[in-house]
């Protein structure tokens, strides 16, 4: 079957061990207020229009067949002199795509993929036939696990590691903030933890908005003990989290703020003595 | 780094070394150009007499921070040729670039182990028995081998002079009869690698370091006059040696001054020559960050990830360097050429990136160039209107290499080549022969560029997928479009440029790469040049993708007429939806061991990439995967594109960034804009 994908990532360094390819899933059932990656939102094909460098010259707009309403079409991505229009999203068939990752993966190297998106879970049958398809690569998932359990759980029969975000412990700001309760999220958590399957959790911390100690604290709690568990990675807000919404002629108007330094320091060290490895990682 | 290295370190990059320079006296100059440029003279005896005035009124200058004395201060010294002259011979000869020996690597080993007197004593041992020329050859290489002594004895007074006693003597009587230490064997290749400049030689290049020098590092160890440490700041020293001089060393664009060195690999006998200089000077490169020597590292199939992670950090520190050759490939590849085995295992790097084997071999490794782009397009427009298969197109490819190839070899004939007694000397076997180098060596081949290659192959993939596959786009129209420049047909070129096959990213376009690589070869096969030297095809570009690019219409690639073609062995510079794993794989091409002539791979690292807390490692991994699969040489630069615009728009508060142009690093603002372009124009793979 086909699935919607809106980047394929070779060498992606932040996401798992060795060299990895990173396959991202367009669509995502959250609606984080502090999302890097907009383009992933939508479960369609969108046009990326990239305005620095536009000289105005007008030939997108006459060449556009539907006056109004944008339909992703891509016909005006030819008539661009300066090249800075392209359709985000491509639907590709399980097994081409399993074929394209792999015939550019290097037989006896260390590494694998790593499928992430928006939201791996939100073409739950696709992920299943992918996931199939990949072996034997060595195989990892970044998910937010808002997903059925049966269906997550099927997943973790197929994968070799996961990254598994995890945002606010608290369910009436994680409603607040994601647009979606935190309840199957941390169901899943619980069904990963028993798994086997080692995996990483990863918490965006916004200052202000989950950058509490009690927070970590919560999230502590439920992974102590957990011997799957590698590691916690604190990611602090990035802050060039709006520079994509103009792509799609979309507004940013958030005004989050990362956290201070020495709160990071803190809630790490409130993980360790938790014994629980944590790191956190500076902004590149 | 210590304290002395700093201190000398700062003194270079405070440019405080140019203030020691003199341009010549307009009568210097005339009164030289008098002496040396008389047409009567033969050539030999105006090439010795230029390098004894040259070293002659070279002054000798103190440099308070170092050990590896030497110091150009005369900016520029006439050449041999009056005016029209070379013109003149231009009518009579073929002259390669500016008709001298470049791109050679020396016999080092040899040279400062026996001395210049141990060189002298080959070249008179036998001489009564030789005929006149041979006679004359020695009275020149006499009077070479006199004025180097000489250069270095003055030197040794300015020792003398500061005291240093030691020195002084050690240098007067390591040049002649053979360096002791490490320290002395250096200080020697200083004064020789400086003479050899003076004797208008160019791309010099520094050979294969960790092996010539580890005879001498070894037994310094064992002595107890060196440890790692102090052999390290030694090695510091010395390449920092490289970098006084190497604004007024270039050919075309500065920072093209060839003083490449090579390390790693294996011995002539085949056992791994991987030793603890070949760590140490790449510390010493990593701790100096300076653009010269530019480092080689040889690797193989077993080559351990520790041996990468140490380049990956100086690729990190964004020097362009060091540039890998895999032995695998290249190996077997020079042994097709003709080459010995020991020679082909003691392969180093030209100038560039073309592979030449040391001390025997006077091989011309850039002669030429095929305009592989040009070759497709004219192809394309000329015969698919009646071309009845895709097949027809590619044996029309190979026949026209073929008579391309033949005429390039007619063109190559009547070579002139200036005589350089200072060459003779420095490699192995031309005194005892009594015979200049000039004349050749034991290795006479010729190596021919591969210019454009993607373009070539993404053409005739476009070409095949869209005509003769689906017929989704008709002859006519593609003919049209490209004689029209694309003008009135958006749509098309859109389609060519993305949705066509691509090499770098798409299987097919790898494949038809590969045939077009072995055709390319195989043209110049069997072909032979006056000197009985093979030509060796190779996946270089140099300027040729410049020059070739300008005048090339439009392609059925989607590339705009004009519009610049890739450098070297790379993919199309407007190739989207790919990644490096699929870049590398795409060049890792099967029948590179028969186009060996040199030519990297180059892929652009954002320097995002490298803020990752594994990225050595993995950047290593990167390396390491294109040489198991299959590449043959392979370049990386850490860039920041951005960072490159702003330096184009204020180019006075970016006077350090270093990228890597062709096959060298250069400071980026100092080069041309249309190089700047390039540069910034390369893909270039973020996170």
């Amino acid at each position: 079957m086909k699935g919607l994908i809106f980047s394929i990532e070779e060498f992606a360094v932040h996401d798992g061990d060795g060299l990895r390819t990173a396959v991202f899933f367009k669509g995502c059932p959250l609606r984080c207020r502090w999302c890097h990656n907009p383009e992933g939102l939508l479960p369609k094909p969108q046009r990326i229009r990239n305005h620095n460098g536009c000289v105005q010259c007008g030939r997108c707009a006459g060449a556009c067949p539907t006056s109004d309403d944008c339909t992703a079409c891509g016909h005006c991505a030819a008539y661009c002199p300066m090249g800075l229009i392209r359709i985000a999203g491509e639907y590709w068939e399980a097994a081409d795509l399993a074929l394209r990752v792999k015939r550019s993966f290097p037989a006896g190297v260390k590494g694998g993929v790593t499928l992430s998106g928006g939201e791996v879970f939100m073409q739950p049958q696709f992920l299943l036939e992918l996931l199939e398809c990949l072996k034997p690569l060595h195989r990892a998932i970044e998910t937010s696990a808002y997903c059925a359990q049966d269906v997550f759980a099927q997943a973790l029969e197929k994968l070799e590691f996961v990254f598994m975000d995890v945002k606010i412990m608290d369910d009436e700001r994680h409603c607040h903030y994601t647009g979606v309760s935190n309840q199957r999220i941390l169901a899943n958590l619980e069904t990963l933890k028993s798994s086997g399957v080692p995996f990483t959790i990863r918490v965006p911390v916004i200052a202000g908005v989950n950058d509490s100690l009690e927070n970590i604290r919560q999230l502590g709690d439920r992974l102590r003990g957990c011997a799957t568990l590698r590691t916690v990675e604190l990611l602090p807000y990035n802050t060039m989290a709006g520079a994509k919404y103009p792509l799609l002629d979309w507004n940013y108007e958030e005004t989050f703020e990362p956290p201070e330094p020495s709160r990071l320091n803190q809630l790490a060290d409130a993980l360790s003595q938790m014994d629980i490895p944590a790191k956190y990682r500076r902004q590149a | 780094m210590n304290d002395q290295i700093r201190k000398h370190l700062q003194w270079i990059e405070e440019r405080q070394h140019r203030k020691l320079r003199r341009n010549l006296m307009p009568d210097e100059w005339q009164r030289i150009c008098d002496e040396i440029r008389d047409p009567s003279k033969p050539m030999a005896e105006r090439v010795t007499r230029r390098l004894e005035l040259f070293l002659e009124m070279e002054q000798p200058v103190w440099m308070e921070h170092t050990h590896i004395q030497g110091l150009r201060t005369i900016i520029e010294f006439p050449d041999i040729y009056a005016p029209g002259e070379m013109d003149e011979i231009k009518t009579r000869h073929f002259v390669h670039e500016k008709g001298k020996v470049t791109n050679i690597a020396c016999d080092y080993g040899t040279v400062l182990t026996e001395g210049l007197e141990g060189r002298r004593a080959r070249l008179h041992a036998g001489l009564e028995q030789e005929d006149e020329a041979a006679k004359a050859f020695a009275a020149y290489t006499d009077r070479t081998l006199d004025a180097v002594e000489q250069f270095a004895d003055r030197y040794a007074q300015l020792y003398e002079a500061h005291g240093d006693m030691a020195r002084a003597q050690a240098l007067s009587r390591a040049i002649r009869y053979g360096a002791q230490t490490m320290e002395e064997a250096m200080q020697c290749f200083r004064m020789i690698h400086f003479s050899f400049w003076a004797a208008d030689n160019y791309h010099n290049t520094v050979g294969r370091f960790d092996q010539y020098m580890y005879p001498f590092y070894q037994k310094d160890i064992a002595s107890g006059l060196l440890d790692e440490e102090s052999a390290l700041s030694l090695i510091e020293d010395f390449f920092l040696s490289f970098n006084v001089d190497s604004d007024l060393y270039y050919s075309l664009q500065w920072g093209d001054n060839g003083q490449s060195l090579m390390l790693g690999g294996c011995k002539r006998d085949g056992s791994s020559a991987v030793n603890e200089l070949t760590t140490l000077a790449m510390k010493a490169s990593l701790a100096i960050r300076q653009i010269d020597p530019k480092l080689n590292l040889r690797v193989d199939k077993n080559t351990p990830l520790a041996l990468y992670e140490l380049g990956t950090q100086l690729t990190r520190m964004g020097m362009g360097f060091p540039q890998y050759a895999n032995d695998d490939v290249v190996i077997p590849g020079l042994l097709r050429w003709g080459y010995d085995i020991e020679d082909a295992r003691d392969y180093t790097v030209a100038a560039c990136w073309e592979y030449i084997v040391p001390n025997v071999s006077m091989d011309i490794v850039n002669i030429d160039a095929m305009p592989m782009a040009e070759v497709a397009h004219g192809v394309i427009s000329e015969c698919l209107p009646y071309a009845s298969t895709f097949e027809d197109l590619l044996q029309e490819i190979s026949c026209r290499l073929h008579n391309r190839a033949l005429k390039m070899v007619q063109k190559h004939a009547c070579l002139y080549m200036e005589p350089s007694p200072m060459a003779s000397i420095l490699m192995r076997g031309f005194l005892e022969a009594k015979r200049d180098i000039s004349e050749g060596g034991k290795y006479n081949n010729y190596g021919v560029h591969g210019t454009g290659f993607s373009c070539a192959v993404d053409q005739l993939a476009a070409v095949r997928r869209f005509v003769f596959e689906e017929g989704s786009v008709s002859r006519e129209e593609l003919l049209e479009a490209l004689g029209a420049n694309f003008e009135g047909h958006e749509q098309l070129r859109h389609r060519l440029r993305t949705e066509a096959p691509k090499i770098g990213r798409d299987e097919e376009a790898r494949m038809l790469g590969n045939r077009l690589l072995k055709m390319f070869a195989e043209a110049l096969d069997g072909l032979h040049n006056e000197r009985g030297g093979c030509y060796r095809a190779g996946t270089g570009s140099a300027m040729y993708y410049l020059w070739h690019s300008r005048e090339l219409p439009a392609t059925a690639d989607g590339r705009d007429a004009g519009q610049p073609l890739p450098a070297n062995f790379s993919p199309a510079l407007f190739i989207t939806r790919t990644g490096p794993l699929s870049v590398l794989r795409g060049f890792a091409l099967s029948a590179l061991p028969l186009a060996v002539n040199g030519g990297p791979m180059t892929l652009e690292l954002h320097d995002t990439v490298f803020k990752a807390e594994d990225s050595v490692e993995k950047v290593a991994r990167l390396v390491q995967s294109f040489m198991l699969q299959g590449g043959h040489q392979l370049q990386l630069n850490a860039v920041n594109r951005e960072k490159m615009k702003k330096a184009q728009e204020h180019p006075e508060e970016y006077g350090d960034l270093i990228v890597r142009v062709w096959g060298w690093s250069g400071h980026f603002v100092e080069l041309d804009k249309a190089y700047q372009d390039q540069i910034i124009a390369r893909t270039e793979f973020g996170i």
